[in-house]
């Protein structure tokens, strides 16, 4: 494959699949959100803000997205790897490495989306555990944060700006 | 390294990734996104239980006009003020009712792999109606005062009870599956008690059926359940039976399939001499916290204490399930449990209140209800 096809998978599946895992998990949520409201609407606040959190990887996705555009050159008009030699095909692939890296690492937003789930229904039976459901699911994102911190390395160290 | 095969590896493992990411991520959103909505609603109306102090304020209550006065903040007020006047069994009648709705609303909103489950929980109540109304009509007793309004076909239980004749009931249950096994207790094939018995199997074959024909964790859920129900029967009949000093194999014809005791523990159950020697036995099974708690009713012969901590140990299993498991089947099952406690206790009340017993024996009386 040309060196453009890997950057601009990378680019796409960061944003891509970081979306697709976000939408998912704040679906997962949402559903959950809408019994909890059914039943009682002061569960309305603390099921949003829950429902919310799985939003973040896609904005892991986007960033990625913007810094390996800018990087590879395609936000500024001129694409560097035009030419198909060992060093481009190895930065393009570097590229594609770090918009992997987020996009699976965003996948992180669909557990996030079953915690924040059961979150809610456990904060609609009993409104007080509702820190408690907020740290639980944060746990998950953790690992959308390694992704996006160990993508920004890749791209700084292996292609540079 | 050659350009393709840099290029053959990065393709070649980007495909296998994406693959495994892709049938692990379709799994994980299949088993719990159907149970998102239900569950959360589920969890929010327990959350509207009522609570001992609420039982103790309902069981002050004097009279049944003050008693449905204090319910008019509860999810039974809507069946309760259709109400035109208030006895026992009319106040009876509306909780059964909204009983049977809470089964529609499970059905309603549970993912369709499992809401068969539970139409075919409603299922029981047919059985215990069929068995109490022919059982009320061979012993010349009221039909209609045994019936409960719950199942899937109360208008023909209706009808049953208000039959003239038994062969009349055989035309209601025509087409029914119920007609076959009937129609052995109308030919003297089989007695009433063997009856009953064939009507329980029936069902609880059926649920067993459904809990295995599930997968991973509702297989899993479902099956303890039912299990955990079929034990419950099997070892009371079999606690009842050495009571009345009944044979093994008397016994044996009365119980209902293997459960989740073993075929060697039932038949240890079955052969032993006494009452005393069948707990021991049942000390060393999964119910002995069971058998320790109600030990000393137990030995004087009290088994409706055994049943009433049965209950409560179903309740507490189902319970700890929603806890490993709070994306899944346990939910609606642990909520049904608690909803019919809660009717019974609430029904019960009404009954006390109507026979007016003082408020101390009331609390005491529902303090012994499962």
């Amino acid at each position: 494959m040309d060196p453009i096809v890997y950057v601009a998978l990378g680019a796409a599946l960061a944003a891509g699949i970081a979306g697709a895992a976000s939408s998912f998990g704040v679906g997962i949520a949402g559903a959950a959100a809408a019994g909890a409201v059914a039943e009682d609407e002061k569960n309305f606040k603390n099921a949003l803000i829950l429902q919310g959190l799985p939003m973040t990887q896609s904005i892991y996705g986007l960033i990625t997205l913007f810094l390996i555009l800018l990087v590879s050159g395609i936000l500024g008009g001129t694409f560097k790897f035009a030419d198909s030699t060992q060093e481009n095909i190895i930065k393009s692939a570097i590229l594609l490495g770090a918009g992997l890296t987020v996009g699976l690492t965003g996948l992180s937003a669909i557990p996030q989306g079953i915690i924040a789930s059961a979150g809610i229904g456990a904060v609609s039976k009993n409104p007080k555990t509702f820190t408690q459901g907020i740290i639980f699911a944060a746990m998950a994102e953790t690992m959308a944060i390694f992704g996006l911190v160990g993508a920004l390395i890749m791209i700084i160290t292996g292609v540079g700006f | 390294m050659e350009i393709n095969t840099i290029t053959g590896i990065l393709d070649t493992t980007l495909a296998l990734i994406f693959t495994w990411i892709g049938y692990k991520t379709s799994r994980i959103i299949w088993k719990y996104t159907p149970y998102s909505y239900p569950n959360a609603r589920i969890r929010a109306m327990e959350a509207r239980f009522f609570t001992e102090q609420r039982f103790s304020e309902l069981a002050e209550s004097k009279t049944l006009n003050n008693f449905v006065m204090n319910l008019e903040d509860s999810d039974y007020k809507p069946y309760l003020s259709k109400l035109n006047s208030y006895t026992a069994e009319t106040i009876d009648r509306a909780f059964d009712e909204a009983l049977a709705d809470t089964y529609a609303l499970m059905f309603k909103i549970l993912p369709k792999r499992v809401r068969q489950f539970f139409n075919l929980l409603l299922e029981e109540w047919d059985v215990r109606n069929i068995s109490s109304v022919v059982k009320a009509k061979l012993y010349g007793e009221v039909a209609r005062d045994y019936v409960a309004e719950l199942g899937t076909m109360i208008e023909k239980i209706k009808a049953m009870a208000e039959a003239k004749t038994m062969e009349e009931i055989l035309v209601i249950l025509e087409g029914t599956e119920y007609e076959e096994v009937y129609q052995k207790l109308l030919l003297k094939e089989i007695s009433v008690e063997e009856f009953e018995t064939e009507l329980y199997r029936m069902h609880y074959l059926k649920l067993l059926n459904f809990a295995l024909s599930r997968g991973d964790e509702e297989r899993k859920i479902l099956e303890e359940f039912v299990k955990l129900k079929i034990d419950k029967i099997n070892i009371l009949t079999i606690l009842r039976a050495k009571l009345h000093r009944l044979s093994s194999e008397k016994i044996k014809s009365m119980l209902l399939m293997e459960g989740s005791l073993s075929q060697r523990t039932i038949e240890t159950l079955l052969n032993v001499e006494d009452l005393s020697m069948a707990l021991a036995e049942l000390d060393s099974t999964k119910y002995s916290e069971i058998v320790r708690e109600v030990r000393e009713e137990l030995e004087k012969g009290d088994l409706a204490s055994f049943e009433v901590a049965f209950e409560k140990f179903i309740r507490r299993k189902m319970i700890e399930f929603t806890r490993f498991y709070p994306l899944s089947v346990a939910v609606p099952v642990s909520y049904i449990l608690q909803k019919e406690s809660e009717v019974r206790k609430l029904k019960a009340i009404a009954k006390l209140i109507e026979d007016k017993i003082k408020p101390e024996k009331i609390k005491t009386i529902i303090g012994e209800i499962p």
